[in-house]
């Protein structure tokens, strides 16, 4: 298809002139009832009404034949919505030849309005389609007036407008038609190679994405290779570690115990942060979750459980409030379960002690929204756009906590937005965060 | 306990040499094989009472298709076989803990490597119905 829209534009542009006519309509009968009060022409009321009324039903139809296509989903509904959009324009074009005809043809300036639907056509169907759009325009409007200059039909002019019957003079007549016909084509002309120029920009920005994506791939699967061959490295080493600190291999005098200590506990980070790197870009390349139905009360008790003691520890209290009646969620359990586990973990980890953790949740007809409230150090501003970013930690964040992996929020964020929900914060430094989250809920069909 | 044969197969030596230290200092008799191959022989000269199997070694399946070998073979079928993996993070296989049951994999019980050695010890014993 010859033009810059994707399905779901072309069906937003169909509804966009549905809403269009519905005013059109009522212009038409609010201006036939200003114009017959104003030049006394009753003739000219009601055809006006009638076409107004027509209008309107035609209309209506259109919205409920819209409003079905959407809901087929299965049916290649470019193409229906493309052939819709051709039938309106042309249907439009016949009713204001009507229009023109019962207030006064050649003589009433709105004809000029034919132009409307030139240039919607050159913007939503293609070049050829646009041009035969406005040959129909043409044509319809040079039938109108041959028509009425041969008298073959009534000419109905607005009585009290004109003076003169501009419609018998050949020069008038002539002149308007041509400077007409070749206003709708230069029009189209202009229109639509505005329209071929964006399409093409579209098109490179679509092949630029595609290749971005590619790199990013690549990049993702180098990532990959690269933590799963260290790591398996890692895995070696810790287990030698493990063997000395556990005493397997003999004792150990005690400076050798503390260095094994040491290379232990470094050995077991990097591990984790390898694990937890491998499990992002992992989920950033196969973009797939494993799926089922699962209690989200259940989720965030277990995610409690994992923190108590570590807020105990810190006299911080923790609470939930959940105000939900269903709390069903379709999606991986672990995966939000470690999310919320993640959230609650750094809340209490950038909470000074006695200060407070508290969970709401709470829905609406789409969405359960989870919000985690802490009275923490809070996040600087300018960097509340980062702190998702892979290996971001806010500045306050590394004073507190010089380790971490930087790569929490990451993962949280890949969750979330893989179960097709949100993930943002709120925060004033110094006073604390908030960070919510968004899942949408299970509708049992 | 003591005199359990317990038989590891993983090609990569440092993880067998560890495994092996910490079977063997809880009494435990260990063999290992790099391969389903050597695997075999070794089992032919000796049945052994649990093996320990990686996932990748040859191939990226070898340990899954010995594994399904091993339940088919009706001298082999009802050892307990304990699966090593990191390959859970290489390739996106999610496996749940009841996997095991399921006919594509039957396998008793999934480690993910580092093992540490209470769990692998604990793991064993539970195996091997000490």
């Amino acid at each position: 298809m010859e033009t810059i829209l994707d399905n779901e534009q072309f069906v937003k542009r169909a509804f966009w002139l549905v809403k269009l006519r519905w005013i059109t309509a009522f212009l038409l009968i609010g201006i036939a009832y200003v114009i017959s009060k104003l030049f006394d022409s009753a003739s000219l009321e009601i055809p006006l009404y009638v076409i107004g009324a027509v209008l309107l039903a035609y209309n209506f139809l259109l919205y409920l034949i819209l409003r079905c296509l959407v809901r087929l989903h299965d049916i290649p509904l470019g193409r229906a919505i493309n052939r819709i959009i051709i039938l309106q324009i042309t249907a439009d074009l016949l009713i204001l030849t009507g229009v023109i005809y019962y207030s006064g043809g050649v003589e009433n300036p709105f004809f000029f309005y034919y132009i409307f639907h030139v240039i919607i056509s050159s913007m939503l169907l293609s070049r050829r389609m646009s041009y035969l759009q406005a040959t129909l325009a043409v044509f319809l409007f040079g039938l109108l007036l041959t028509l009425e200059y041969f008298k073959i039909i009534r000419h109905r002019p607005i009585a009290g407008f004109l003076d003169v019957n501009l419609f018998q003079n050949t020069y008038y007549v002539l002149g308007v038609f041509v400077v007409f016909s070749t206003t709708l084509y230069l029009v189209v002309y202009m229109t639509t190679s505005i329209v071929l120029q964006l399409r093409k920009q579209q098109d490179r920005y679509k092949l630029l994405n595609l290749e971005l994506n590619k790199k990013d791939r690549i990049k993702n699967e180098y990532l990959l290779s690269v933590s799963h061959d260290i790591k398996s490295h890692m895995a070696v080493i810790k287990s030698c570690l493990d063997i000395l600190s556990t005493h397997m291999a003999g004792p150990l005098n005690e400076k050798q115990s503390e260095l094994v200590e040491r290379a232990d506990r470094r050995a077991f980070k990097s591990i984790a942060f390898l694990s937890t790197l491998l499990k992002l870009t992992r989920m950033r390349l196969t973009g797939k979750i494993e799926r089922e139905r699962f209690s989200l009360k259940q989720c965030i008790y277990n995610a409690f459980a994992a923190i108590e003691e570590k807020a105990e520890f810190k006299a911080i209290s923790v609470t939930y409030e959940i105000y939900v009646k269903k709390d069903t969620v379709f999606g991986s359990p672990l995966l939000i379960e470690e999310t919320l586990r993640n959230l609650l973990i750094n809340a209490v980890k950038y909470t000074p002690e006695n200060g407070t953790v508290s969970l709401y949740v709470t829905e609406d007809n789409t969405f359960f929204t989870i919000q985690i409230t802490d009275t923490g150090i809070g996040i600087p501003s300018d960097e509340k756009d980062k702190i998702f970013d892979e290996f971001y930690r806010a500045e306050n964040a590394r004073k507190v906590e010089k380790d971490g992996t930087g790569l929490g929020l990451s993962i949280s964020r890949e969750v979330v937005q893989r179960h097709g929900g949100a993930i943002w914060v709120s925060s004033h430094e110094g006073t604390g965060s908030t960070f919510s989250f968004t899942l949408p809920k299970y509708k049992n069909a | 306990m003591a005199n359990q044969k317990i038989l590891i197969v993983d090609d990569d030596p440092d993880i067998t040499y560890t495994m092996q230290m910490i079977l063997e200092s809880h009494g435990y008799q260990v063999d290992s094989a790099v391969n389903s191959t050597t695997a075999k022989s070794r089992m032919e000269q000796e049945k052994p009472d649990l093996i320990i199997l990686d996932v990748m070694m040859d191939t990226m399946h070898e340990g899954f298709d010995f594994d399904r070998e091993l339940k088919h073979h009706p001298e082999y079928k009802d050892i307990p076989v304990l699966m090593l993996t990191a390959v859970k993070e290489r390739f996106g296989l999610d496996f749940k803990p009841e996997a095991g049951n399921q006919e594509w994999l039957p396998v008793e019980e999934f480690l993910d490597k580092p093992v540490k050695p209470t769990v692998l010890l604990e793991k064993v014993e539970k195996l091997l119905g000490n």
